[in-house]
C-alpha cells in the first residue's frame, strides 16, 4: 500500500476515533503561540499545503498528520508525518518530525515565552512548509529523485506570545541547522495576529456564530543563513487565517498564503481539521 | 518496510496518551496558587441575567467540564469548585486564575477566550457555592 493511501486510512481511523473534549484553537498554520495541549490530551489534526508555483512548475500538496500530546502543563510534544504529491510526478513519504514546546514560566505574562525544539527527518521532497528558513526557492526536480536526498534537521525557535485585548500577537523567532550537510544555520520568522469573533457567549447553543469564529493574518519567511542573507533570494509569504469551531472538540482551518518574493511560490492554499481527545476517554 | 519503525512510533506515541490517564480521584485544590492583589480587586462588570448565566454554563460545559467534572465537583485532573477554599476567592481572583492557567498544576490558560466569556465563566463557578 503506497503511503499517501496509508496515511488516509490511519486519518479516518483517527476520525472516527474522536470524542467530545475542550479544544484550544489556533488559527495559524506557521506561527506558534504560548498555549500549550492540556495536560493528558491528544489533539490528532490533518491538514495540507497546496502550492501554486510560478514559471509553470508544478502544483503540488503536501499533507500531514499532527499528533500532539500534552505531557505536562508546561511541556507539549508534536509528531508529524508528512507527504507530498505532486501533478504529473508522482507521490512519496516525506518524513517526520518531533517538535517539543516549553513555557518556563508558570503564568501568563505581558509576553509569554515558549522554547521549541524540534528534530527532523526527511527528504528534500518535503513540501509541507510548517516553517520557512534560509535562502532560496522550492526545488522542482522530480519526487524520485529529491526523495533519495534525507537530511536530519534541528530546528529551534522563541516563540513570544502577548494577550492584547481581545486578539493574540505572536513573535516566532527560528533557527534550523541540517546536521547532514555544512550549510551553515538557517533563520526564518513567523508572527501572526489572530482574535476570536464573538463576544459573550449566548445562552442557546450555536454552531455557526461569531464566538465559534477565529480569525487573524500571519506573515512568514526565511531570512537566509550564517553563509549569506541575499534579499533576492528569501521567501516571503502574508496569510489571512480563519478557524472554526464546528463542534466541542474539533475546529476546522483554511489559509491562503500569498507569496511576496520572486523565491515565494504564487499561492499556498492550506486546510487542516483538528480533533482533541482527553487521554482518559481513549482507553 | 522501511517505514515500519516510524509506523511504529505513531502506535507507542498513541499509547503512551492513552495509557497516561491516572484512577479516578479528585484532585486537590493548591492554596498556594494566589493572584496578584491587582487582580484580586476586580469586579465582574457583567449583569446578572438568565441568557449570560445560560452562556457561561455552556462555556463551562465546552472547556472546563473535562476536568473539574460537569457539577463543578472535580475530577482527578481538576479540583472541585464548590468548596470553600476556590468560593471564599474574590471574582477578580477567579478570572486571572482562568485567564492565566498555571502550567505548574495543568491549569490550561483560557485568555484566549473572550474576556466576557471568562467572566461568565467566573458566574457559572459561584453558582456552584455550596451552602455551609
Amino acid at each position: 500500500m503506497s503511503s499517501p493511501r496509508f496515511l488516509v486510512l490511519c486519518l479516518l481511523a483517527f476520525a472516527c476515533m474522536a470524542v467530545p473534549a475542550a479544544a484550544q484553537e489556533r488559527a495559524y498554520f506557521v506561527t506558534y503561540d504560548h498555549y500549550l495541549e492540556e495536560p493528558g490530551n491528544l489533539e490528532i489534526a490533518i491538514a495540507s499545503t497546496t502550492g501554486i508555483p510560478k514559471n509553470n512548475q508544478r502544483k503540488y500538496t503536501a499533507p500531514w498528520l499532527e499528533l500532539e500530546y500534552g505531557f505536562t502543563g508546561w511541556w507539549t510534544g508534536e509528531l508529524y508525518l508528512e507527504g507530498v504529491t505532486t501533478r504529473g510526478d508522482g507521490n512519496a513519504f516525506t518524513g517526520w518530525r518531533f517538535e517539543n514546546r516549553f513555557r518556563p514560566l508558570r503564568d501568563e505574562h505581558k509576553i509569554t515565552p515558549v522554547i521549541y525544539v524540534e528534530y527532523e527527518s526527511i527528504n528534500e521532497a518535503s513540501r509541507i512548509q510548517k516553517e520557512i528558513v534560509g535562502s532560496g526557492g522550492i526545488n522542482f526536480e522530480p519526487i524520485d529523485e529529491l526523495r533519495e536526498e534525507h537530511e536530519h534537521e534541528l530546528e529551534g525557535k522563541l516563540i513570544l506570545s502577548s494577550v492584547v485585548g481581545p486578539w493574540n500577537l505572536s513573535e516566532n523567532f527560528i533557527m534550523e541547522k541540517n546536521l547532514s550537510a555544512s550549510e551553515g544555520v538557517e533563520f526564518g520568522y513567523s508572527v501572526g495576529a489572530s482574535r476570536v469573533l464573538g463576544t459573550a457567549a449566548r445562552g442557546a447553543s450555536c454552531r455557526v456564530c461569531a464566538e465559534n469564529i477565529i480569525v487573524g493574518v500571519e506573515a512568514y519567511g526565511g531570512l537566509g543563513s550564517t553563509e549569506g542573507f541575499a534579499r533576492s533570494e528569501q521567501r516571503h509569504y502574508l496569510a489571512p487565517v480563519v478557524g472554526w469551531r464546528v463542534g466541542r472538540d474539533t475546529t476546522i482551518k483554511g489559509s491562503i498564503a500569498f507569496g511576496l518574493t520572486e523565491q515565494s511560490d504564487h499561492l499556498l492554499l492550506r486546510v487542516g481539521v483538528a480533533f482533541e481527545l482527553p487521554a482518559g476517554r481513549i482507553r | 518496510m522501511r517505514q515500519l519503525p516510524i509506523w511504529a512510533g505513531v502506535v507507542l506515541f498513541t499509547a503512551v496518551a492513552a495509557t497516561a490517564a491516572q484512577p479516578a480521584r479528585v484532585r486537590e485544590h493548591n492554596p498556594g496558587w494566589v493572584a496578584p492583589a491587582t487582580a484580586n480587586a476586580k469586579k465582574n462588570p457583567l449583569p446578572d441575567t438568565p441568557d449570560l448565566k445560560a452562556g457561561g454554563k455552556r462555556v463551562f460545559h465546552a472547556r472546563c467540564s473535562m476536568c473539574h467534572g460537569d457539577d463543578a465537583l472535580g475530577t482527578e485532573r481538576g479540583p472541585d469548585l464548590t468548596q470553600h477554599d476556590v468560593q471564599k476567592q474574590s471574582d477578580g481572583a477567579l478570572f486571572w486564575k482562568i485567564t492565566s492557567g498555571n502550567t505548574r498544576t495543568g491549569m490550561p490558560t483560557f485568555s484566549f477566550l473572550p474576556e466576557a466569556q471568562r467572566w461568565q465563566l467566573v458566574m457559572h463557578v459561584r453558582g456552584h457555592a455550596r451552602t455551609p
